[in-house]
């Protein structure tokens, strides 16, 4: 873990080299959530019967679920950017010349990333607390852990980008396309039961949906860990294929990046 | 005793030397697929063209030596030192870094060897010099506390102690070199790969660079370092030994002075007032003398020419009196010792022309083009 601390820190180092644009990350916030809560409030009588099993208020139906799409926006595209980078720069070949094992420098290159990324949802949790969002405190705990799993089932999409990006030199639409349908069919702006039942099928594949749905219940209806136990075991369900099928193909495209030499040819 | 251009296979070296063998490379080959245009891929979807990057290396270096790698761009230098650093497989072939197989061990090659390959857009630019070398210090199994006190150490030695804790971004080349180097050196590591280590350095900043090179890392560390260069006055200012590569073959191994006598001993240089006498001229139809050219001289009335003489001595004191026999003025008549650029093109002429149509391999079932240069062997 040594590893990753130390390269969480120097991400952190090299982000507080660039102040204002940190400073602008975090106040981007507050105009993302004004508009957000006038045009939820102005939608709420629409929306309230389709979402009165996850909290019932659209504006914390929305904040929730742009708080899930942005991290699971991190966990696809954080792995890619830092091989790509590193590929370019020369730093994946001189940290790959190191012992640190390569789970602990992927861990340490994002977790950076996953952290800021945590930053900038506090901050939406508290300025939609200032718009009268109600959150279930006692459950914040499951909450966390269904986050954690939400993360989980998108980083080996990271993986597979990355190996992507170390065996053609471009992850190609991968990240826009798993976004593009978590969007869409995850349930981030409306609940998946609105989807037209030809597409909603669909929904059931997106990992998103589970982990959405299990969130919202906990965090904003207050339900117990053990009344999302089903979507939560889905989604541990999506971690464990998705996160073997991530590691093969980033093995693999390792293993012919050293054989084709490309570790750090852009 | 002279020793022999031909690398001998490891094993039979390591028996004649007393000390250890840090690296040892038998029979290393590989190749890289190129890039194919549209018709050819089109044509044969299926297939791949590859070109020979490395062909049958093999050589030892011991403990404690400097060793420089030659060769011109393209010969496979940088190649050979990724497959050392374990970045990139072999084809075919085994090297090992003080008894551990870079493919089989290479997590344990990692502790031991330290490679300064990448250039200097590898360091974390937004970060100052003492964070560079702390955060390589942890990656290299140091705890958070060691790796800051190597990191002051590594400081002094290599200059950077005033300016360590300004962004490395804000150094010049010379700098950026030497934080490279502190960085490889942070775990202290017994063997060092330095990849023209003073390639983007001026000529001044190049020297002290290789001053700092032969007082620290020689004389204080007591690394074995592999220098891969094409600057040969460097490798003859640094190196115990050198080989020169080319093309992927390892045309020549030794110390700069057995290259010397083996492949650079008949040259000589002659004072006359007719360079254009028919002696010369006959001499060189019959070739016994070649590679004849006049060079400028600042004696008026008086010409030089320069000619290689194979043969030694005697052949040499045959010419002369041809020369006088046929009535040329001759002034002077001197030996003329070779710089090592002048042996490294000549090794390369020499015994660069081996093995040439064996450069493309044919896999998966198709024709191959010639294909000359490595694209990615010295990227």
């Amino acid at each position: 873990m040594r590893e990753v601390f130390a390269l969480v820190r120097a991400s952190f180092r090299t982000a507080l080299s660039y102040r204002l644009s940190m400073v602008l990350s975090l106040g981007s916030l507050l105009f993302t959530v004004v508009p957000l809560f006038f045009v939820a409030r102005a939608l709420q009588p629409t929306m309230a019967k389709s979402i009165s099993t996850e909290g019932g208020v659209y504006f914390a139906f929305l904040l929730v679920g742009m708080i899930a799409y942005t991290y699971i926006s991190v966990a696809v595209n954080a792995i890619p950017n830092v091989v790509s980078s590193g590929v370019g720069t020369g730093t994946l070949e001189a940290l790959l010349a190191t012992r640190a094992p390569l789970p602990s420098l992927l861990l340490g290159l994002t977790g950076y990333n996953l952290l800021w990324t945590t930053v900038r949802a506090v901050v939406l949790l508290i300025a939609g607390m200032f718009f009268g969002i109600h959150l279930a405190w006692s459950q914040i705990g499951g909450a966390f852990v269904v986050l954690v799993l939400i993360v989980l089932a998108y980083l080996p999409f990271g993986l597979i980008g990355a190996a992507l990006m170390l065996a053609f030199r471009t992850s190609g639409p991968l990240a826009s396309v798993v976004l593009i349908l978590s969007g869409l069919l995850g349930g981030v702006y409306y609940p998946t039961s609105v989807i037209p039942k030809g597409i909603q099928e669909l929904s059931a594949a997106v990992p998103l949906t589970y982990g959405l749905r299990a969130l919202r219940r906990t965090l904003l209806e207050g339900m117990p860990f053990s009344a999302v136990a089903p979507d939560v075991i889905t989604l541990i369900g999506f971690v464990v294929l998705l996160t073997a099928i991530g590691l093969l193909a980033l093995t693999e495209a390792l293993h012919y990046a050293r054989r084709a030499g490309t570790l750090a040819q852009y | 005793m002279r020793e022999s251009l031909i690398p001998t296979p490891g094993p039979e070296r390591a028996r004649q030397t007393e000390a250890a063998p840090a690296v040892v490379l038998d029979g290393l080959s590989k190749s890289f697929p190129t890039r194919r245009g549209w018709l050819e891929t089109i044509r044969h979807p299926l297939g791949t063209q590859y070109q020979r990057v490395l062909q049958g290396v093999s050589c030892e270096v011991r403990e404690g030596e400097f060793f420089g790698l030659l060769g011109p761009n393209g010969a496979g230098k940088t190649t050979l030192f990724k497959i050392l650093a374990t970045l990139v497989l072999p084809d075919s072939g085994t090297a090992t870094i003080t008894g551990l197989d870079v493919v089989q061990d290479a997590r344990q090659v990692r502790r031991v060897l330290a490679p300064v390959i990448a250039d200097e857009r590898s360091l974390y630019w937004r970060l100052s010099a003492r964070e560079n070398l702390e955060l390589y210090g942890v990656l290299q199994g140091l705890d958070r506390r060691a790796a800051r006190s190597r990191a002051g150490q590594l400081l002094e030695v290599v200059e950077l102690d005033d300016t360590g804790s300004k962004l490395a971004g804000s150094f010049s080349s010379g700098m950026k070199q030497r934080l490279l180097i502190a960085r490889a050196l942070i775990a202290s590591p017994r063997v060092l790969l330095l990849d023209e280590p003073t390639r983007s350095l001026d000529p001044v900043s190049a020297r002290r660079f290789r001053a700092f090179l032969r007082e620290e890392i020689i004389g204080r560390q007591k690394c074995t370092v592999l220098l891969a260069t094409h600057n040969a006055e460097e490798a003859l200012d640094l190196c115990d030994r050198v080989a020169v590569l080319n093309r992927g073959e390892l045309l020549a191994a030794g110390t700069a002075q057995s290259i010397a006598s083996e492949m650079g001993n008949d040259r000589y240089r002659l004072w006359t007032s007719e360079p254009r006498h028919p002696g010369i001229a006959a001499l060189a139809e019959r070739g016994v003398v070649e590679s004849v050219a006049e060079v400028e001289s600042d004696a008026p009335g008086w010409a030089v020419v320069e000619m290689d003489i194979p043969g030694g001595l005697e052949r040499a004191a045959q010419v002369v009196a041809f020369l006088t026999e046929q009535g040329a003025r001759i002034a002077r008549f001197e030996y003329v010792e070779l710089s090592l650029a002048d042996l490294i093109e000549r090794v390369v002429e020499q015994r660069g022309g081996q093995g040439r149509g064996e450069e493309q391999e044919k896999r998966g079932g198709m024709s191959m083009e010639p294909v000359i240069d490595g694209g990615n062997a010295d990227a």
